[in-house]
C-alpha cells in the first residue's frame, strides 16, 4: 500500500496549493486537503497536517493571505486567498515547472526523434 | 522580494512565537472539527469520527513541528527552549547551582584577571599608533660586550635609508628645574620634533612639539610638553598650565601641551623637550624607526648595516674597533616586561589554567551527580523518542549557561582582583604606558573562556546521561540506578582535581621557598637608615674638577653636622662604570673589565660595609684626589693567587683614556694604588653574584652628578629629608636635589618580582586546594546519600560504626592518594618550567614537597571526615525504611 503512494517532490506542494487557491478561490486547510485527495489518482503520501508548513511558507513570502471566516456550517476556519504577488509567483512557478518537467521527460524517455 | 520578506517574518516569529502558536492550535482544532464532522456525516459515531479525523490528519505534534520549522528558525528556537529549560532545571536545585556558579566564577575570574594583566603589560602595552611597526635600532659589538651609540650628527645618514618610512630619535637628560617651583631635577626627554607625529598620541591639553618648532638657524623654540603627573603635581591639573613657563637648565620654556596619563615615552613624570638639530653637546641618541610599507625587517637591517659601515669608516674613533652587528628590535619586544615579568605572567596563565580545569572538573562532578538523579527523566525522554543529540545539546546548554553566569560573576571578581594584582606588580618590570583594565578584548576573552569551560565541564556528564541504557535506568530501583559508571567517572574527576591542585601547590610552595631564601640573603650593606638622593652639580656653575670636589666637600661637611645624621657619603655601592684594567706586573687584556665606583672617606660607615684588610682612603686623600682605591673581595680575587692586592697598583682605562665630557686628569696616568679590601656587597642585585668593583675617591672623577647617601643616627631615614633639603637651600638656594629613596627600598625592588610570583601562585594554589576539597567532599557526600540503604543494612547486621567510618575514610583516602601520586609525578615536570623563577631553590626541593603533602593531607582529611561521620551516624532503621 505505502509503496504505491506518490512521494511529493520537494517544493511541489507549494505549487499545488497556489494552483488550487487560484482555481477554487479562498480555501481553508481542510478544504485544500479534501481537494488534493479528490484530484489525485493515487493516494498522496500526505497527512493533512503536512499542509500547514506549506501554508506558513507561502504566507510568509506574501503569496497568500489567511483570514478567519465562518464556513457554511457556521464553523470558524482560516481561509487562505491568493494575493497579487501570489498570482504572479504562480505564473513563474508554473513556467519553471513546465521547463523542468519537459527536461526530465526528455531525459527519461530518451530522444523522441 | 519574497525571500528576504520571509526571512524577516521568520525572525519575527522566532522573537514572538506566542501568537503564531495560538493561531496554529486554533487552526488545527478547526481543521479536526471539520474532519470529524465529515466523518459523522458519513455515519460514524462521534467517538469513531473523532479517531478517524485524527488518523486522516496525521500526527498533530509532527504537523506543528513541521509548521514551526517553516515558520521560525529551528536551531534558534531549540536554543531558546534549551535555555529556558536549563534555567528552570538549574533553579530547581539552587544549592548545587550556586556551588557550580561560584566555582566557575573563581576559575574564570582568576583567568580573566591574569589575562587582563598580560594584555595590558605584554600584548598591548603602548598607546602609540601601530606600536607593532615601531623598531629600535641597536648596534652591538661582536663580543656583545659593548655597542655603538649614535650621535645626533649621524641621524641624517640614517634618514637617507629608503627602508624607513620615518625616523625619530630620543635621548634622556636630567634637567634642573628652578624658578617659580622649589628646585628639583626632573627627567627631560629630548625628542626630534617629528617624534609626536611619529608616536601618534594626541595631547590631553594644548599641542605637542612639532617640526615647526625648529627655527631656520637650527635652534628650537623654547617649548616644553609636560607629563600628566608633573601637571597634577605642579599645576594641580589646571588647564591654565598651558602658556605658563618652566625654568629648565637655566632657560625659560613655555608649556605648550600636557600629555594624557598613558603617554610615558621614557618618563611618566618628567618633561619632553625638542632636540635641536644643531646641538653638539648631546652625547647620544636612540634612533627609532617605522619601516616603509612592504619593507621586511631583514631588508631594513641589511640597508642599515651598509649605512653603519659607511659611518664607521668616516669616524672610526667612535665606532667599535672589533667589529659590530646591527639589529632592529620590534618595540613590542623591547618592553621592560620582556624578561622576568613576561615569563612570570606566562607561568601564571598556566597556573590559572590549572585552576580553571579544577573548577571544570568540580562542575562536571556536580552535573554528574545531578545527572544521576535526573537519569530517569532523561531515560523517559529518550524512550518516548527524543533525539539523543537533542538531549546532549540540552545538557550542554545547561552547563554553558552555568558557566556564562559564572563568567559574568567572574568578571566582577576580576575587577577586584586586578586592583590587588596591580598593587603587587613590580613597577620596574611594567612599562610606564601600560594600563591593566577590563576592556573589550579582555571581555571577549572571558566570554570565550566561559563558553569553552561550559562545554568542557558539560561534555562528560552530558555524554554519560545521553548514552544511558534507558531500559536499565527505568527498571532499576532508585537507590541503585545509573550507579556504577557515573561513580567511577566522578572518582576519576576528583583524582584529576587533586592531581592538578598538587601541581599548583608544589609550584606555589617552591615560590614561597624561593622568596624566603631571598629574604635571607645578606646584601652586604646595612640597608636600614640610609637615605639616598641624586645631587646634581651644575656644570656651568662648577666648571672644574676642583670646584666640584670643593662643593661636594662643603655639602658633606654641612650635612654631617645636622642633628640625627650619622654620616654622609657620595656614590652608590653598585657595579660601577665598567672599564678594562691591568694589574701591575701583568699583561694587558682588554676583554676583562672591572667596575669603577666613587666613594667618600665615610663610605663604609655610611653604608655599613665591613673593611676586610688594609684601610679605607681618608678625607685628606679625597681632598687631594690622590690616586688611591679600595677593592671589594671579588675584585681582590682578580689578583694572582697568593698576592695581596694591598700596596699594588692597577691601571684603569677609564683614568688613562677618559671619555669626552669627563673631567678626569689624564695627565696623572691610569694607575691607582690599592689601600684596602672591603667586603662584597650584592652590587649586582640580590639574586646575582657580586661583581668586581674598584672604589675611588669621588674627587678623581669630578662627576656632574653624584648619589648623596645620608645615614641616620636612628630611626626612619626619610625623616631627615626635610632637614637635608633645608640645609641644601642654606648652602645654595639654587641647588636642586633629586627625589629621595631609601636604601631599603632599592633592595626591596629586588624582592618585588619574587613576591609577586609567590603571592599569585599561593593564591591560585590555595583556591585550587579549596576547590579540590569541595570535589572530594561532594563525591563522598553523594556516595553516602546514595548508599544510605546499604550502610544501614551493614549496621543492622552488626557492623560497628567505626567500621563504616573507616570504610568511608578509606574511600576518600584512595582518591586523594592516587591524585597525590599523579600530581607529584606531574609536578616534577611542571616545576622545571619554574626553575628560573625560583632563585636559590632547586625545583626538587624536598621541603616544598613535604609541605604540599602535609597541606593536602590535612584538607583532604577534613573533606572526607565530614561525610564519613554522617555515614557512621546513619540510623539503620531509618536507612532501611528508605525505598
Amino acid at each position: 500500500m505505502a509503496s504505491e503512494r506518490v512521494e511529493l517532490l520537494q517544493g511541489t506542494l507549494d505549487l499545488i496549493v497556489l494552483r488550487a487557491l487560484s482555481t477554487m478561490g479562498p480555501q481553508h486547510a481542510y478544504g485544500l486537503a479534501a481537494r488534493l485527495e479528490q484530484v489525485a489518482d493515487h493516494p498522496f503520501a500526505l497527512n493533512q497536517g503536512t499542509l500547514y508548513a506549506a501554508l506558513t511558507r507561502l504566507e510568509q513570502k506574501g503569496w497568500i493571505k489567511g483570514t478567519w471566516q465562518r464556513t457554511e456550517s457556521n464553523r470558524e476556519a482560516k481561509y487562505y486567498a491568493l494575493t497579487k504577488g501570489g498570482g504572479r509567483a504562480l505564473g513563474e512557478q508554473v513556467e519553471r515547472w513546465r521547463r523542468l518537467s519537459g527536461l526530465v521527460d526528455k531525459l527519461i524517455l530518451g530522444p523522441s526523434s | 522580494m519574497s525571500e528576504p520578506r520571509r526571512a524577516w517574518r521568520r525572525f519575527l516569529a522566532f522573537l514572538w512565537p506566542g501568537r503564531a502558536e495560538r493561531e496554529l492550535a486554533r487552526e488545527i482544532d478547526a481543521h479536526l472539527a471539520q474532519l470529524q464532522e465529515t466523518f459523522e456525516r458519513r455515519g460514524l459515531s462521534p467517538a469513531d469520527a473523532h479517531l478517524a479525523a485524527r488518523r486522516a490528519f496525521g500526527g498533530v505534534e509532527q504537523a506543528k513541528e513541521a509548521q514551526r520549522d517553516a515558520r521560525s528558525y529551528r536551531p534558534l528556537d531549540e536554543l531558546r527552549q534549551n535555555v529556558t529549560y536549563a534555567a528552570r532545571t538549574l533553579s530547581r536545585t539552587p544549592g548545587v547551582t550556586l556551588a557550580a556558579v561560584l566555582t566557575l566564577a573563581l576559575g574564570i575570574g582568576a583567568t580573566s584577571a591574569i589575562f587582563s594583566v598580560i594584555y595590558g603589560v605584554v600584548l598591548d602595552p603602548y598607546p602609540y599608533a601601530a606600536a607593532d611597526r615601531i623598531w629600535a635600532v641597536r648596534v652591538a659589538t661582536v663580543d656583545r660586550q659593548d655597542g655603538h651609540i649614535y650621535s645626533p650628527v649621524e641621524l641624517p645618514a640614517l634618514r637617507q635609508s629608503p627602508a624607513f618610512a620615518s625616523l625619530m630619535a630620543t635621548t634622556i637628560d636630567s634637567v634642573l628645574m628652578t624658578g617659580e617651583f622649589s628646585p628639583e631635577t626632573v627627567t627631560g626627554v629630548l625628542l626630534t620634533p617629528n617624534a609626536f607625529d611619529f608616536l601618534g598620541v594626541p595631547p590631553l591639553l594644548g599641542r605637542t612639539i612639532r617640526p615647526a618648532d625648529v627655527r631656520a638657524d637650527g635652534d628650537v623654540e623654547p617649548v616644553v610638553v609636560i607629563s600628566h603627573r608633573l601637571w597634577l603635581r605642579l599645576f594641580e591639573g589646571s588647564p591654565s598650565a598651558i602658556g605658563r613657563t618652566l625654568r629648565l637648565n637655566g632657560r625659560t620654556y613655555t608649556i605648550v601641551g600636557v600629555m594624557p596619563p598613558r603617554f610615558g615615552w621614557y618618563t611618566s613624570d618628567g618633561v619632553w623637550l625638542p632636540l635641536a638639530p644643531n646641538r653638539t653637546d648631546v652625547q647620544w641618541v636612540l634612533p627609532i624607526v617605522r619601516l616603509a610599507p612592504g619593507v621586511s625587517p631583514d631588508a631594513a637591517t641589511a640597508q642599515l648595516t651598509a649605512i653603519n659601515r659607511r659611518l664607521a669608516e668616516e669616524r672610526p674613533e667612535i665606532w667599535p674597533k672589533q667589529g659590530f652587528t646591527t639589529t632592529l628590535s620590534n618595540y613590542l619586544d623591547v618592553t621592560v616586561a620582556s624578561g622576568e615579568m613576561r615569563n612570570s605572567l606566562r607561568l601564571l596563565l598556566g597556573a590559572v589554567g590549572f585552576l580553571l580545569l579544577i573548577a571544570c572538573a568540580n562542575v562536571a562532578n556536580l552535573q554528574l551527580a545531578r545527572g544521576v538523579t535526573r537519569g530517569r527523566e532523561i531515560a523517559v525522554r529518550l524512550s518516548v523518542g527524543a533525539d539523543r543529540g537533542r538531549v546532549l545539546r540540552q545538557l550542554l546548554t545547561e552547563s554553558v549557561l552555568l558557566s556564562l553566569v559564572g563568567g559574568a560573576l567572574g568578571v566582577l571578581l576580576a575587577f577586584g582582583a586586578i586592583e590587588v594584582i596591580v598593587a603587587l606588580m613590580p613597577e620596574n618590570y611594567v612599562p610606564n604606558e601600560s594600563r591593566v583594565t577590563i576592556n573589550v578584548p579582555v571581555l571577549a576573552f572571558s566570554l570565550g573562556v566561559s563558553v569553552i569551560t561550559g562545554i568542557i565541564a558539560g561534555l562528560v556528564p552530558a555524554w554519560q546521561a545521553s548514552r544511558a541504557d534507558t531500559s536499565q535506568v527505568l527498571t532499576a530501583s532508585r537507590s541503585t540506578g545509573a550507579g556504577k559508571h557515573g561513580a567511577r567517572t566522578r572518582s576519576v574527576l576528583v583524582m584529576v582535581e587533586v592531581a592538578l591542585a598538587v601541581v599548583l601547590l608544589v609550584s606555589a610552595s617552591l615560590t614561597v621557598r624561593a622568596f624566603m631564601a631571598l629574604q635571607q640573603i645578606d646584601p652586604g650593606v646595612q640597608a636600614d637608615r640610609v637615605l639616598l638622593m641624586n645631587l646634581p652639580i651644575a656644570p656651568e656653575r662648577y666648571k672644574t674638577r676642583e670646584q666640584r670636589a670643593a662643593f661636594a666637600q662643603e655639602v658633606q661637611r654641612r650635612l654631617s653636622r645636622l642633628a640625627g645624621v650619622e654620616s654622609v657619603s657620595f656614590g652608590f655601592p653598585g657595579t660601577g662604570r665598567q672599564t678594562p684594567f691591568t694589574i701591575a706586573g701583568q699583561n694587558r687584556d682588554d676583554s676583562r673589565r672591572v667596575g669603577v665606583a666613587i666613594a667618600a672617606a665615610e663610605h663604609l660607615r655610611t653604608y655599613g660595609i665591613p673593611l676586610r684588610r688594609g684601610r679605607m682612603f681618608d678625607s685628606a686623600e679625597v681632598a687631594r684626589a690622590d690616586r688611591v682605591a679600595v677593592v671589594n673581595e671579588t675584585a681582590a680575587a682578580l689578583w694572582p693567587a697568593g698576592q695581596d692586592p694591598i700596596g699594588t697598583r692597577v691601571r684603569l682605562e677609564l683614568l688613562a683614556n677618559p671619555p669626552a665630557g669627563m673631567l678626569i686628569d689624564a695627565s696623572r696616568g691610569g694607575d691607582v694604588t690599592i689601600v684596602g679590601v672591603v667586603a662584597d656587597t650584592r652590587n649586582n642585585g640580590l639574586r646575582e653574584a657580586p661583581s668586581p668593583t674598584v672604589m675611588l675617591p669621588y674627587s678623581i672623577l669630578g662627576q656632574s652628578s653624584m648619589t648623596l647617601a645620608v645615614r641616620a643616627a636612628s630611626g626612619e631615614p626619610s625623616r631627615l629629608l626635610n632637614p637635608v633639603r633645608a640645609e641644601m637651600r642654606a648652602i645654595d638656594a639654587e641647588q636642586p636635589l633629586g627625589r629621595a629613596i631609601t636604601l631599603a627600598d632599592i633592595f626591596d625592588d629586588d624582592v618585588v618580582q619574587p613576591r609577586f610570583t609567590m603571592a599569585m601562585f599561593s593564591t591560585f594554589a590555595g583556591l585550587g586546594l579549596v576547590l579540590a576539597a569541595i570535589g572530594i567532599y561532594s563525591v563522598l557526600s553523594f556516595h553516602v546519600s546514595r548508599h544510605t540503604h546499604e550502610l544501614g543494612l551493614r549496621m543492622a547486621l552488626g557492623a560497628p560504626r567505626r567500621r563504616v567510618l573507616r570504610l568511608m575514610l578509606g574511600m576518600g583516602a584512595r582518591l586523594v592518594l592516587i591524585g597525590l601520586v599523579v600530581g607529584l609525578v606531574a609536578s616534577v615536570g611542571a616545576t622545571r618550567l619554574l626553575q628560573n623563577q625560583v632563585y636559590g631553590v632547586r625545583a626538587a626541593d624536598p621541603i616544598a614537597y613535604v609541605a604540599v603533602i602535609a597541606a593536602l593531607g590535612a584538607i583532604a582529611c577534613l573533606a572526607c571526615y565530614v561525610p564519613a561521620r554522617r555515614a557512621a551516624g546513619v540510623d539503620p532503621m531509618v536507612a532501611l525504611r528508605q525505598d
